[in-house]
């Protein structure tokens, strides 16, 4: 450790203890140190920057275009590499001769099954492999002087295939005589993943009402604007790889792993990235394959995917068949809720969560906690079949499970005469059903009243579908829960210059959700140091000390209070430093917007830089760890939110109005960001619920809409009026009180929008996206 | 993409010996916003590209005493906003208005509006389906909520133009320029369907150009309207689309013009609708039988008869909206 300000030797004394982990449903149990000091939460009244919508720290360069992108990256001699893919939804490679395409002047390597190593990927399947089970999958790769001879060397590739049966369509894949995806049958492990609590029979027993629905969800692109890629180059040994990435930690791990290297010897860096939304959250096989071209030429390597690669190559949000049956009793109160459902993997098992946690599974996670409910059954049947394999996306599974159960609880509200918010609270859960854990706080209540009030609840037709008219409007509502807890490990350093700033590294990154300026805040509060006399570097992974990956709404929670600790270390070391050069104690001084006071005199005071400059080149550094979360707890953020939306009943095209949402996110840091990220949700989640899906043809495994014109986000035209909110408080989970809120606004916007087409036209759209011609065929039954 | 030359020629005629020399492996190019997309699709790789951007006079609004003489490369925003289309030709001003987005409307033409290439995503995709040369049409069994309801077969495609129902629903014609000189055609007889050609959609032969646009001056009390159902508010191409041309004189029906966009693979021109309608006072229950003959003879595939009653619905909506009712 390092000598503070009056030379001694600060030596933390490892003490390790068991924590639980929680990252997008996968649940961990972990060793982990804990911090130097435990930190008392903030005191609100005194909070100068934190809760502060400030701009962000970076807006100045992405504004202006210097900000740069892996894109932009451009190193001497680069080289440009393009991947080869299978034009055919399963097949075997018989032969591929590369020799036309390595006699292309310009082309300076060519990699394929026959000269990379075997680097097991998903299953049991390698890098390259001769058996291809989608179309799109990686067959060759060409590294040349410029992008259109790399083209043009793909198109002299002669590779000829075998053609093999296939299947797209997720439940033909399930039925007995299917072309095997794979050897060992379609259905993932062979077995469903069931859930159970309670007796679903019994349960049905009890009820006074059965509610039976079937629903199904498509398949949504991630659609990032700037496409998956890495830029690579080795110097000597030494592997340093330009990554789109949202967790550079793990593209050093798996890269060391692929090519066998220590991670010593890999370096990732990611400065600014155009989008993840969860299909970024590790090294893809272009990376891999740009190493491998890189280490062939002794040149550096740039392969991004293109538009088209980017649709078929990087992942996508999983579709889902949902069969449902509840019961509630006349009071409302849930008796039983049963889920039986199809999630279609693609033609492997995502590698980011081994089946025990399958991301087709997490769909069932809102049935098993949202609502308090003796007898839960969920039945989820994981099926391969011939499209590109499914991955991570904002809110994995609970959107699509959402959308399903938050209108059988509406249609159960209807059927009952309740107000669907009343329904919801006399089934509010007070704990975590399936761990049997208190939640750390729970403020779903206030966000039901507070959301409620903002649309005006009270307006929504009484009877759904009671005005007729050209134009009909209605207000619906669902709710969500998430996790988004965060967790160790995560370090945070932060060093004092001699002028009075401060420079703060951790090992996260900044996905465009802010998290650079939100820890900046976090350090600023804590150090009482001004957010822009402090600068931040994160994305690299040689410089900064570890911290995990962008995914599952964790960054905030997770690394944020490790910036606090670390920023804590720095000023306990700051104010020894003042107290022996002001002849003062240590404890009796205080430190706020670049002064420093005495605590019970706080006009005495003298400029903070006063103090650093007689440092002279001894240094301070406040090193900062996560420390484990609280036992026997469930972490978890809750919201609502409310939709009113307008349908015209002759065309049945829906215009959404105006969103209000409501979270319990703990503690806002920055509202600037936190607004960010549910207006972004919003877009993506009413982009789902109308509009975006991901469509094959089923004779041929062919993607219809692998552009952004068929593929349909919406645009400026189509967004809501939005209207963000949070309940009041912090979360007593980690020090700085705060949860991550970069998935849940995304969970109950297609379900809020399905009840609020419920509402007025009195019509229950249960396929995903709702588009005119499902309204209209809706509304004609 | 494949590489390819490119061509600035300063003349109408120096256009055309370009075009001729090139023997079909040359494509001109006005805005560019569909050509560049097909070219890098891979769907058209041609080895030359005439683009006509710099011949003067093409980009021309010239209105005369009777007519509206629009050259081929005028750019849609500039009809959405030229105050004379807008209170004379209001139809093709609203039309134009629904295409695209505002850098698609900055960039894309008028010509170009007319003579894209369809969107169908086997078209656009990777298949060799009838229109590239193949043997069957996919949507014929694949999937086809977007391909046509009526006048489709063997392939079923629809025209994507907004300008075009609007163009033929104020009886528009177009001057094609070619190696034997000048003609003009009614616009209606501009379009072909696939049984007539499936690898076209018009009558444009490829040493040809459509050089202008000429629209006749609607009589005096006419009323137009064009509708157009989508998934999303811009960007997004029809799922149906209405152009109405409507003149009343003492409540009787003097003139009908009613032209569907996005149903057929060509614009549509709802003749027996407008025969309901015709030199008949406009009612209600004569509207509803106009919406129901509309589109008699349609035949949905799986996945798109939601188009007969979205048709229905605009026709009716437009009628209502000109009528007053």
């Amino acid at each position: 450790m390092l000598p503070n300000a009056s030379g001694k030797v600060v030596v933390t004394v490892g003490r390790r203890v068991k924590t639980r982990v929680e990252e997008e449903g996968k649940i961990e149990e972990i060793n982990v140190e804990l911090p130097h000091e435990d930190l008392p939460p903030w005191e609100e009244k005194n909070l100068v920057w934190v809760g502060k919508g400030i701009p962000r720290v970076d807006g100045f360069e992405k504004c202006t275009g210097k900000a740069k992108y892996t894109y932009d990256i451009h190193l001497p001699g680069m080289l440009y590499g393009k991947i080869l893919r299978c034009p055919h939804p399963h097949a075997r490679l018989i032969r591929l001769d590369t020799s036309k395409a390595q006699r292309l002047s310009g082309v300076k390597a060519i990699l394929s099954q026959e000269n990379a190593p075997p680097i097991p990927w998903y299953n049991d399947s390698f890098l390259f492999d001769r058996t291809l089970r989608c179309v799109g999958e990686e067959v060759a790769a060409v590294a040349a002087v410029d992008e259109y001879i790399a083209r043009d060397a793909l198109d002299m590739i002669e590779a000829e295939y075998e053609s093999l049966p296939f299947v797209v369509d997720p439940e033909e894949a399930l039925r007995p005589g299917a072309p095997p995806v794979r050897p060992g049958g379609n259905l993932l492990d062979g077995k469903p993943i069931i859930y159970s609590r309670g007796e679903i029979e019994q349960g049905f027993d009890e009820a006074d009402l059965i509610i039976e629905e079937n629903f199904s969800t498509q398949v949504q692109a991630h659609a990032c604007m700037e496409t998956h890629g890495s830029v690579v180059n080795w110097e000597g040994d030494h592997l340093t790889i330009w990554e789109s990435t949202q967790g550079v930690s793990d593209v050093r791990e798996g890269m060391a792993k692929a090519l066998g290297i220590p991670i010593s010897k890999v370096r990732v860096i990611k400065d600014f990235m155009g989008g993840g939304f969860g299909s970024k959250t590790r090294e893809g096989k272009y990376t891999v394959i740009a190493a491998l071209l890189a280490k062939m030429t002794g040149r550096p390597v740039k392969l991004m995917l293109d538009r088209k690669e980017e649709f078929y190559a990087t992942g996508h949000r999983p579709s889902s068949l949902q069969y449902v049956k509840a019961g509630v009793k006349k009071d409302g109160s849930l008796t039983a809720i049963y889920l039986r459902s199809i999630g279609a993997c693609g033609a492997y098992e995502t590698p980011l969560f081994p089946s025990k946690f399958s991301m087709i599974d997490a769909l069932a996670r809102p049935y098993r906690e949202l609502y308090h409910c003796p007898n839960v059954k969920t039945e989820v049947y994981p099926v391969y079949n011939n499209i590109p394999v499914h991955t991570a996306q904002r809110a994995p599974g609970h959107v699509e499970g959402t959308f399903a159960l938050e209108q059988v609880m509406d249609q159960a509200a209807h059927q009952l005469g309740m107000d669907p918010i009343a329904l919801r609270m006399k089934n509010y859960a007070l704990k975590d059903q399936v761990e049997d854990f208190p939640y750390t706080r729970k403020a779903l209540d206030q966000c039901y009243q507070k959301g409620a009030e903002k649309i005006q609840w009270e307006k929504r037709n009484k009877k759904p579908g009671e005005k007729k008219a050209l134009i009909c409007e209605g207000i619906g509502m669902a709710g969500q829960i998430w996790g988004g807890g965060g967790g160790p490990p995560a370090y945070a350093i932060i060093k004092i210059n001699q002028d009075g700033t401060a420079n703060l590294l951790t090992g996260t990154q900044d996905i465009g959700t802010g998290s650079k300026t939100v820890f900046v805040q976090i350090a600023s509060e804590e150090l009482g140091i001004s957010p822009k006399d402090i600068t931040i570097t994160l994305g690299d992974t040689e410089t900064t000390p570890y911290a995990p990956r962008s995914s599952g709404s964790r960054t905030v929670p997770s690394v944020g209070p490790a910036v606090r600790s670390a920023a804590a270390d720095a000023k306990r070391q700051l104010l020894d430093l003042a107290g022996s050069i002001l002849d003062s104690k240590a404890e009796d001084l205080a430190i706020r917007e670049g002064q420093i006071y005495l605590k019970n005199n706080p006009t005495r005071k003298i400029p903070l830089k006063e103090i650093t400059q007689k440092m002279g080149n001894n240094m301070i550094m406040g090193v900062g760890s996560r420390g484990p979360n609280p036992p026997q707890a469930a972490i978890n953020v809750f919201g609502a939110q409310f939709a009113h939306v307008a349908v015209n009943t002759a065309t049945g095209e829906v215009r959404v109005l105006k969103v209000v949402s409501i979270h319990d996110a703990g503690r806002v840091i920055n509202s600037m960001t936190l607004n960010n990220q549910i207006e972004g949700g919003i877009v993506q989640g009413m982009g789902y619920g109308l509009m975006e899906e991901v469509i094959w043809d089923k004779g041929t495994g062919i993607m219809l809409t692998p552009n952004l014109h068929a593929y349909k986000l919406p645009t400026m035209l189509d967004i809501p009026e939005v209207v963000p909110g949070v309940a009041e408080g912090s979360d007593p989970a980690n020090n700085i009180g705060a949860k991550g809120i970069g998935e849940p606004p995304k969970i109950p916007t297609a379900p809020a929008i399905a009840n609020a087409i419920y509402n007025a036209i009195g019509v229950r759209l249960k396929e995903l996206p709702i588009t005119p011609d499902k309204v209209l065929r809706a509304l004609k039954i | 993409m494949k590489g390819f030359t490119f061509h600035k020629p300063r003349s109408l005629k120096e256009a055309l010996a370009m075009l001729k020399e090139a023997d079909g492996k040359a494509k001109i190019m006005a805005g560019g916003t569909d050509l560049l997309g097909a070219m890098k699709d891979g769907i058209m790789q041609p080895e030359r590209l005439i683009n006509l951007q710099e011949i003067p006079d093409l980009a021309n609004i010239r209105p005369d005493n009777d007519r509206l003489h629009l050259g081929a490369l005028v750019s849609l925003h500039e009809i959405t906003v030229h105050p004379s289309i807008q209170k004379r030709f209001g139809i093709l001003a609203q039309a134009a208005q629904e295409v695209g987005s505002p850098q698609l409307r900055n960039m894309g033409t008028l010509g170009g509006n007319l003579c894209q290439r369809p969107r169908c995503w086997y078209y656009r995709g990777d298949f060799v389906c009838l229109k590239r040369g193949g043997d069957q049409c996919f949507a014929v069994t694949g999937q086809n909520k977007y391909h046509a309801v009526i006048e489709g077969g063997p392939c079923f495609i629809v025209h994507p133009s907004d300008t075009a129902p609007a163009l033929l629903a104020m009886d528009a014609s177009v001057r094609i320029a070619g190696p034997d000189g000048e003609k003009i055609a009614a616009l209606e007889k501009f379009f072909m369907t696939p049984r007539d050609n499936v690898t076209r959609e018009n009558i444009l032969e490829p040493d040809q150009i459509l050089t202008e646009i000429m629209v006749p001056l609607p009589r005096e009390g006419s009323r137009g309207i064009y509708l157009k159902a989508r998934e999303r508010r811009c960007w997004d191409f029809a799922l149906a689309s209405v152009a109405l041309l409507l003149n009343i004189d003492d409540g009787i029906c003097q003139e009908i013009r009613l032209v569907l966009g996005g149903i057929a693979p060509i614009p549509f021109r709802a003749s027996k609708a407008e025969e309901v309608l015709k030199g008949k006072p406009i009612e209600i229950e004569l509207i509803d039988q106009a919406c129901r003959m509309a589109l008699s003879g349609a035949r949905p595939l799986a996945s798109n008869a939601y188009k007969l009653e979205l048709t229905q619905a605009l026709i009716k909506q437009a009628l209502l909206t000109l009528s007053n009712k």
